[in-house]
């Protein structure tokens, strides 16, 4: 799975810390995220875009290695 | 594993001063008893008596030290997250797999005495090891996060 986190946050001029804090995670999770090495939860997935205000398949896409 | 079930974030320095506390205890144990350290428990026959000055100290000792390694290696991290969850999930497993791995090749290895000493082993690896391990990939994801800035 990836996801475009860096460039949504970008968007809003968003540091790690903002977004972590507004998710009420860790920084390290939120750039664990980012750099595609930890796949969040069904609810962290969700709130991240509610933060972003985007469905969640404009934040977060299946790539084909997930599909075998 | 819920976070629910983790000690708070501060019960981690309790355990680190109750480990400090049980070296004290130790030493005036062995400074008391020099040289059987290696046999405390009472394996000998007629040597059952429990709650002498003996026992009392390497109990008091070991269970320090157990408290001391249990309220670190299960006390929540500042800012308790998923990711947090699953790396201490699979801390534990990987001390489970060390844990069994020492017990076969002991049972493999060893007879009847000495199988004793590995099962006191047994009562410190699983904890250590994951402390040792969890930590480690603490550490890693800090340092993942300090070289993401630079």
């Amino acid at each position: 799975m990836k996801n475009n986190i860096r460039v949504e946050r970008a968007i809003k001029n968003m540091t790690q810390a903002e977004l972590a804090e507004k998710v009420k995670v860790s920084r390290q999770t939120i750039n664990s995220i980012e750099s595609n090495k930890y796949i969040p939860s069904t609810v962290l997935a969700l709130k991240i875009a509610k933060v972003f205000g985007k469905p969640l398949e404009e934040i977060f896409m299946l790539e084909s290695k997930d599909m075998k | 594993m819920g976070s629910k079930y983790l000690f708070p974030y501060k019960s981690r320095f309790v355990g680190i001063g109750l480990i400090l506390l049980h070296i004290p205890i130790r030493a005036i144990w062995e400074y008391l008893y020099p040289g059987l350290g290696e046999h405390h428990l009472p394996v000998k026959p007629g040597d059952s008596v429990l709650f002498t000055n003996q026992h009392l100290f390497s109990i008091t000792s070991a269970i320090l030290m157990l408290v001391g390694l249990f309220l670190i290696a299960f006390s929540k991290e500042k800012i308790e997250d998923e990711q947090i969850a699953q790396l201490r999930l699979d801390s534990l497993r990987w001390s489970i797999y060390l844990n069994y791995l020492i017990l076969l090749l002991s049972l493999i290895f060893t007879n009847g005495i000495d199988f004793i000493d590995i099962l006191r082993l047994n009562l410190w690896v699983p904890l250590l090891f994951f402390i040792i391990r969890f930590r480690w990939v603490l550490f890693r994801l800090n340092r993942s996060l300090t070289e993401e800035k630079n």
